[in-house]
């Protein structure tokens, strides 16, 4: 098995080649999508999408970089993003000029494009799916993301994605095997019938876009053919053919063995990239679909380990080059940019059986080694793993850079098969994204990212009768005023009250954005690679999908629960904390002496989520489960229209979405300060959880995680030292263990703490008070500790990073 | 009186373990790191860094707080019933270290981590403090861990009466036995103890076929020279039924509580140890047939 740390000279100078570029940004797709629009006004959406990628496939430029393996390039230079101005545009023009001064994820940008930009945006104006998605919506719907109570912007701005595709009948039966497939169904098509030239239409354009996808590959073939021609270098000129061969048979064939698949594979993620804005396209179980195909190679002696990882290594930098530009208002949700592309191992196959494989050791080994944002690696735990797998993942966390994360089968499978998902269906499950799950080629988009709701805002208006009081709307009236609550049952009462009314509203946004994505934006290529799109004759998003099920995101798990408890606790049961203090503490952001002690009596007498604390913890459920049971209620637009589920549930997901969910919730009476970050996930309050790791996996194994299946989301803080031996290892695996298979957790990921936290945590103790850190074969709290303690752990935490 | 909880200890014997804090004990080492252990009652503690000068401690009534320049001034000597100030300092600068439990309670306590105990032989470990200076509550709390099965370890001088120890025997407990050091003069300079009568009860203990592990705080200016571990290793050998000793390097992690508690720490000015400096001491253990760890 391949564990050298080293990767070969040509993958070190590909990843310093893509690391080195600076984004920028890229017309080509731009115009061509303009280009075809325009020219073929009259067709039917689907059609002319089709046309327009297939433009776009066949114009755009296209390059092999010297020393590629794996080829194929989404614009015309590393890390530039393409613009797909269908779906928003208006925002270019708008932030062009910032694009090089944001915080993160910034753009560089020449005059020139920024002049084609301008025009690009002067044609569509009127006729973008943000526009086209806001004027379908109410305006109350519309007030109500405008207040940044509900978020859902992304949605019409980027699309939707978050989805894998079936990558074992891609490679089972080639680019060929479908258009088969596509023409046997549409021979089918009764045009006499209402929907006979609605599916006319679908099967054209799905057979535009496979040819074109053909032709894209094609390309590959002659330009790697021409570059090997001209090459002088026999080693080089030697690749090339073989790029060459590989194009030639992955454009109509199935692949013939590993590096055929693994190219078809990367053609496939990339060309979806192309067709549609959304990000978190994912690849899938990829130790599984491949590893036939490594076996057999393997065995006949054609591939070995070196080169297959230097293969994957090359597919990884070649994720990290798609790239995609988002306006601001969306970027911030989604700090550093990624595109979320994930890839799972492990698991289990479909007879119950341990799914790890030699390939699982190599994509983990791989993605260790390259170190990059890209692919976001997943491994399925489940009781029966692999001990040598588990113990690899760990020395991949101790690199530091958050991977693997892990996703949990013994509470994932049970529950998908709970809903309606078949048995070998839900043991084929992966991750997409970061943590959501979804079975690849089976299910439709968004498993999860609807709207974001964000429940603090929500909170407030409950103890202010429904009033809003950061936009200063009343969305909903409420039954009363905290200050006129004689009881904490009466408080409870208001937020039953408003959540489902909430609850209601973030299906209602989620509808209008679905039925504009459906009509305005279709994917095709999309669909023909999801079961049972060709056959059903529908696009996803008209139901073509096996499953559906789909989440939005709430934000503020944690402080719902803490604040509900404080309040609880101080002012009802021990009446430490008046309802006028508290509520004059709040609307001033804790200002002045009294404000201040207000808020450490929030933060130090009441209990916090992340304990294992029966009295938040179960008041956090509950009340998480108040909006839970009212989103059960509602089905997603794809309802009796095909699609297995059709229905809603929780996630927790957000990414960072907590900072600038946070930036507009006022202070809150867990003793957040106003227009702070809120919880991020289902994680703890920064620094609120002070009993260590296994108290916190208690606390979030108490909500209700099997209705939460859009992701419950759980980051956890490591010093590097605290697993250093072979023994902290172990002990870190074992609570793993009973994370997963006592509690049946849902996920967890670990951070290894940086140097720079730990500066920021002896200057701010208070929001580090979870941070361990081992000392001389010792774990303290690192705010613990005396300044020249901290200061000798600062000095030496440089040392191992 | 327990005066902490310790969740995830992964150092005080086998797998995950729940760690339970005595309080009081009737040594009081020069380098103790957790000094909030050795008296038998509670414990004021203030930590100047998190006053806010909210003054609510100062409403208290007492004879030994007032107000200072950034935060109060305790009289440390003249410290009573501090147990009436818990809860009352909002920034948590001030606080009561200590706090009767009763068995039930402590029970839950234990109860809460116990599915993480099952993965690798964790348990509960007995600290302090001195846990067997306990009263006999201890034992039949012990009694009920025993019937429930759940491991249990117990980190211990051994500077108590021997009927102390007796009382606990049979229930298949781990003793993590600190041995400091084997010179009596030494051991009474830096301790405040007798060593003749921790030796006697460590061998009275070696005999009635308990499990035993002796643990050796490896301490500068104290017994960190070869020979002075040596004999300490020695001894060890000479009980045949202990084969274990862990070296454990010295450390100041508890450095920021003697300030906290108005106490003078002789060995501020001292560095930590390094794992690296014990590795003679191993190699030596390890070479009269012990089984030699470093850490707990
Ligand atoms: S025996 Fe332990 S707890 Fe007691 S004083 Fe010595 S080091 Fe501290």
């Amino acid at each position: 098995m391949l564990k050298s740390a080293e990767v070969s000279e040509r993958i070190s100078g590909l990843r310093e080649k893509v690391l080195s570029t600076k984004p920028n940004v890229c017309t080509e797709r731009a115009m061509f999508y303009t280009q075809a629009y325009a020219e073929n006004e009259e067709k039917p959406i689907i059609i002319k999408r089709a046309i327009a990628l297939e433009k776009t496939l066949l114009g755009m430029t296209i390059f092999i970089d010297e020393g590629e393996l794996i080829v194929g390039n989404q614009s015309s230079s590393h890390r530039a993003a393409p613009i797909f101005p269908e779906y928003a545009v208006d925002w270019l023009p708008e932030e062009m000029d910032s694009l090089d001064k944001r915080s993160g994820d910034a753009f560089f940008i020449t005059d020139e494009h920024k002049k084609e930009l301008v025009e690009i945006a002067a044609w569509w104006k009127g006729k973008v799916l943000y526009d086209k998605g806001r004027a379908l919506m109410s305006q109350e719907l519309r007030d109500l993301q405008d207040s940044a109570i509900i978020k859902a912007t992304g949605n019409l701005t980027s699309g939707d994605a978050h989805i894998a595709v079936d990558f074992y009948k891609i490679l089972d039966v080639g680019l060929n095997g479908y258009l088969d497939e596509i023409s046997l169904f549409h021979k089918q098509v009764k045009r006499y019938e209402q929907d006979g030239v609605r599916k006319d239409h679908f099967y054209t354009s799905l057979s535009i876009s496979i040819k074109a996808f053909q032709a894209f590959i094609r390309r590959f073939q002659e330009l790697a053919m021409q570059q090997a021609e001209a090459s002088t270098n026999p080693e080089r000129k030697n690749e090339l053919l073989a790029i060459s061969n590989n194009c030639q048979v992955i454009a109509e064939k199935a692949p013939e063995n590993f590096y055929q698949a693994l190219q078809l594979v990367y053609f496939v993620q990339l060309i979806l990239q192309i067709e549609s804005n959304g990000h978190s396209v994912s690849l899938g179980r990829m130790d599984q679909y491949l590893y036939p195909f490594y076996k057999k190679d393997i065995q006949t002696g054609n591939l070995t380990d070196e080169f297959a990882s230097e293969l994957l290594e090359s597919t990884w930098i070649k994720l990290l080059s798609v790239n995609k530009i988002r306006p601001w208002s969306h970027t911030r949700f989604s700090a550093g940019g990624p595109l979320y592309q994930n890839v799972t191992i492990g698991g289990q196959t479909t007879e119950g059986l341990d799914a790890v494989n030699e390939l699982s050791f190599l994509i983990l080994h791989s993605v260790g080694k390259m170190k990059l944002t890209q692919p976001n690696l997943s491994v399925r735990f489940h009781k029966n793993i692999s001990e040598t797998f588990i113990n690899e993942c760990i020395r991949v966390i101790e690199k530091g850079f958050g991977m693997p994360a892990f996703n949990n089968d013994e509470i994932v499978i049970p529950e998908l098969i709970k809903l309606g998902v078949e048995k070998d269906d839900a043991y084929n499950y992966s991750a997409i994204g970061c943590i959501e799950i979804a079975v690849p080629g089976k299910w439709g988009y968004r498993c999860t990212g609807m709207s974001f709701l964000n429940l603090m805002r929500v909170m407030l208006a409950s103890m202010y009768d429904g009033l809003d009081k950061y936009s200063g709307k009343i969305f909903y009236k409420g039954i009363g005023n905290f200050a006129d609550f004689n009881s904490f049952d009466e408080l409870y009462k208001a937020w039953q009250h408003q959540i489902k009314f909430y609850a209601q509203k973030t299906v209602e946004i989620d509808t209008a954005v679905d039925t504009a994505i459906e009509e305005y934006v279709p994917d095709i290529l999309c669909s023909a690679f999801v079961d049972s799109c060709i056959s059903r004759g529908k696009t996803i998003k008209e139901g073509g999908s096996k499953y559906d099920f789909v989440s939005g995101l709430q934000v503020g798990i944690a402080n719902l629960g803490n604040s509900l408890a404080a309040i609880k606790k101080l002012v009802f049961e021990e009446k430490k904390i008046t309802k006028h203090e508290l509520l004059q503490a709040i609307e001033s952001d804790f200002e002045g002496k009294e404000g201040e002690k207000i808020r450490y009596m929030l933060l130090n007498f009441a209990p916090k989520y992340g304990n294992d604390d029966d009295y938040v913890d179960l008041l956090l459920r509950d009340a998480y489960l108040d909006f839970i049971v009212e989103l059960e209620k509602y089905h997603t637009t794809r309802y009796n229209r095909g699609p297995i589920g059709c229905r809603y549930y929780a996630g927790t997901s957000s990414i960072s979405a907590n900072v600038p969910n946070g930036s507009v919730v006022p202070a809150t009476p867990d003793g957040r300060k106003a227009f702070t970050p809120v919880a991020e996930g289902s994680s703890p309050s920064s620094g609120s959880d002070v009993l260590g790791p296994t108290a916190v996996f208690k606390s979030v194994s108490k909500l209700p995680t099997e209705k939460i299946m859009g992701g419950v989301l759980l980051n956890q803080k490591l010093t590097p030292a605290t697993i250093k031996t072979d023994e902290d290892k172990e002990k870190l695996v074992s609570i793993l263990r009973t994370f997963f298979t006592d509690l049946k957790g849902w996920h967890v990921q670990y951070n290894i703490v940086s140097r720079e936290t730990l500066l920021a945590a002896k200057k701010d103790p208070e929001k580090y008070r979870d941070l361990i850190v081992r000392v001389a074969g010792y774990c303290a709290f690192f705010t613990n500790l005396s300044p020249d303690t901290q200061d000798d752990i600062i000095a030496r935490t440089e040392q191992t990073l | 009186m327990i005066f902490n909880f310790q969740r995830f200890s992964t150092h005080d014997g086998p797998g995950i373990r729940t760690v339970i804090f005595y309080k009081g004990c009737p040594l009081h080492c020069d380098w103790c790191s957790n000094p909030e252990s050795q008296a038998f009652g509670p414990s004021l503690m203030y930590d100047r860094k998190l006053c806010k000068s909210f003054g609510d401690c100062l409403k208290q009534e007492s004879n030994y707080l007032s107000a200072g320049e950034n935060g109060i001034l305790i009289d440390w000597a003249s410290v009573t019933k501090p147990e009436k100030l818990k809860d009352i300092c909002a920034s948590r600068a001030l606080t009561v270290s200590g706090e009767e439990k009763s068995i039930g309670e402590i029970l839950v306590e234990i109860e809460k981590d116990r599915s993480f105990f099952e993965q690798g032989d964790g348990g509960v470990t007995f600290s302090g403090g001195e846990p067997l200076s306990q009263g006999p509550e201890l034992e039949s709390l012990l009694e009920e861990l025993y019937k429930l099965k759940i491991d249990v370890a117990i980190e211990t001088s051994l500077y108590v009466s021997w009927e102390n120890i007796e009382r606990c025997l049979g229930r298949n407990i781990n003793f993590l036995v600190d041995l400091k050091h084997t010179d009596s003069d030494k051991f009474e300079r830096f301790t405040g103890g007798n060593a003749a009568l921790v030796l006697s009860n460590i061998k009275k203990l070696a005999a009635s076929r308990e499990n035993i592990i002796i643990r050796v705080p490896v301490i500068p200016e104290f017994n960190h020279t070869f020979q002075e571990i040596k004999e300490i290793v020695d001894f060890t050998v000479s009980l045949k039924a202990v084969r274990e000793i862990h070296f454990l390097p010295f450390h100041k992690l508890g450095s920021a509580k003697y300030e906290m508690l108005g106490m003078d720490y002789k060995y501020s000015g001292i560095r930590n140890l390094d794992v690296a400096e014990m590795a003679e001491y191993v190699v030596y253990a390890e070479s009269v047939g012990l089984i030699a760890k470093i850490g707990g």
